[in-house]
């Protein structure tokens, strides 16, 4: 068997023990589900009323702002579907568990990205659903761009938030925790992206471009498709489009980083 | 109990709930540098949101400002889930030998729940020391700063029982983690922890301002900003008071129940 084939059928098996335990613990599954629906609508409650008693941030309407999170939730749901297990890195340091991926002949991150566990798509539908009530409140302009590239961009956002994860993660193999890193990074992505980043001072809007690029997730491509005038590093509104390249960008400096603690961590325990 | 009651073996496990807690350094430097962010980013928000709007329901931007910083200062405190040691003594299994001891296993967690408290409200001075590097908070008069002291210490042991109640949820179920968070984020919007009740629209507003939650964090809260005022506070302390009843009479059935659920299990 070709080297894909193999990880195409690792790949399939691992989805289908995902969903024999989501069907088996049904009870559990909707709990889960409730937690993550109840998440999603506490925040965007609060982003209404709020909006009802202020009708623009920064120029922005609620409708935009229900666009711009549901953009984020997009890229985010997408990453807790594919890539969720990287954050247990850490935990398998400790525990020596990550051992185990190392004399197996498959790719280490492969292995950990299909480590199975309860993941269901849940986020990602409700995040779909949020995604098309959004679009039609906002109006953005739909054209051939928004087909083409909104798939693109959210790819690219999930690989943004993907990244980072991975990146912190792999700091686990030379400090044991990495919670207070964790949680920063982790109030950023789902705190400030719910604002557009123009709110913010000048050195928090350079993190959320260049250092952290939590912006691409979901500010500079609703910038573009609701036709708004970037006032925050005032960039061309095309910088939107970008987002799938710096996902991209982003996960090969992380892979990279990834590579490099393997190794590290591999020195240390000869 | 029959023995007479002594108070020193429920300040010693205070005590050793506030020595645990200390030892994890890096969590409570996280807790305060996520209350500092957080600051921030209330602070660029209100601040947007003033600038291109009127102030809704007379609240100026310094009063809202003052909301928030100290719902967060607040949080600190309220956020502290007391009894999830009936949790997780209960997963392991050694709730049966808190049974045992001659202590009642009730008030042990409550002074364990206290000595947690207390390490975690030591962490408000730092944290106000960095909030007020990026805001400017009003100082009430000394009567409103008295009964916000006072409404919040009615607060903060309603949020107890509201929590104490959920914990002995795992005498059935084992796991609560999960509705702990739902009940936590409703009640996060619903005490007027993230905004004011008063931006509820309508009926919402009545509705909200009704529910137990309010008397969490909101009532303390407007009697700080000043928009309950003095001749309506005893009726804001009275209805704070009244959830107070409610919930530790709730607490007091489900603890029974419990009990009597945990000897089934045992026999």
């Amino acid at each position: 068997m070709s080297t894909l084939a193999i990880w195409a059928d690792v790949y399939k098996q691992y989805w289908r023990i995902n969903f024999l335990t989501a069907l088996e613990y049904r009870a559990n599954f909707l709990v889960w589900f409730a937690f993550t629906f109840i998440y999603h609508a506490t925040a965007l409650a609060a982003l209404y009323i709020v909006l009802r008693e202020f009708p623009v941030m920064n120029g922005w309407s609620f409708s935009e702002m229900a666009f711009l999170y549901s953009l984020w939730m997009l890229a985010h749901a997408l990453n807790n579907t594919l890539f969720l297990t990287v954050g247990d890195v850490p935990e398998h340091v400790r525990d020596g568990e990550i051992d185990r991926v190392f004399v197996r002949p498959l790719n280490p991150l492969f292995q950990i990205l299909t480590t199975p566990q309860q993941i269901f798509p849940d986020e990602l539908i409700l995040a779909i659903l949020l995604f098309i009530l959004a679009t039609i409140w906002a109006k953005p302009i739909i054209d051939v761009w928004f087909v083409i590239f909104m798939p693109l961009v959210v790819i690219g956002g999930a690989l943004i938030d993907f990244a980072i994860n991975l990146l912190i993660a792999t700091c686990a193999f030379w400090f044991v925790k990495v919670d207070g890193l964790r949680w920063v990074a982790f109030q950023l992505e789902q705190e400030f992206t719910r604002y557009p980043i123009s709110i913010y001072t000048k050195g928090v809007r350079l993190v959320l471009t260049f250092l952290l690029p939590y912006a691409f997730m979901n500010y500079y491509p609703a910038t573009f498709f609701l036709d708004k005038t970037e006032n925050a590093l005032h960039l061309a509104p095309q910088v939107g489009l970008l987002s799938p390249l710096v996902g991209v960008a982003c996960f090969c400096v992380a892979y990279a980083f990834w590579r490099v603690g393997l190794n590290h961590y591999e020195g240390v325990g000869h | 109990m029959r023995r007479g009651f002594r108070i020193e073996p429920y300040l010693e496990f205070a005590k050793k709930a506030f020595a645990r807690e200390a030892t994890y350094r890096m969590e409570v430097f996280t807790s305060v540098g996520s209350l500092v962010l957080r600051i921030y980013l209330m602070r660029m928000v209100w601040l947007a949101l003033y600038a291109q709007n009127v102030a809704p329901q007379g609240i100026a931007l310094h009063q809202m400002l003052t909301y928030t910083v100290v719902a967060l200062l607040m949080s600190l405190i309220l956020e502290v889930d007391g009894t999830r040691l009936i949790r997780d003594r209960l997963r392991d299994g050694s709730i049966a030998t808190d049974f045992m001891k001659p202590t009642s296993p009730a008030l042990f967690y409550f002074s364990d729940g206290a000595g947690q408290t207390a390490l975690h409200a030591m962490l408000i001075l730092p944290s106000l020391g960095f909030a007020l590097l990026m805001v400017h908070i009003d100082v009430p008069s000394p009567l409103a700063a008295a009964v916000f002291f006072l409404s919040f210490a009615i607060g903060y042991v309603v949020n107890f029982f509201l929590n104490f109640c959920m914990n002995c949820v795992a005498f059935w179920t084992m796991e609560t983690f999960a509705i702990q968070l739902i009940v936590r984020w409703c009640s996060d919007l619903l005490s007027g922890q993230i905004i004011p009740l008063l931006f509820f629209p309508g009926i919402l507003e009545r509705i909200v301002l009704a529910l137990p939650f309010a008397a969490i964090y909101s009532t303390p809260l407007l009697i700080y900003i000043g928009r309950i005022t003095p001749a309506e506070y005893a009726g804001a302390l009275l209805s704070q008071v009244g959830w107070l009843v409610v919930f530790a009479v709730l607490g007091t059935i489900i603890w029974r129940a419990a009990q009597r659920r945990l000897v089934i299990q045992g026999g």
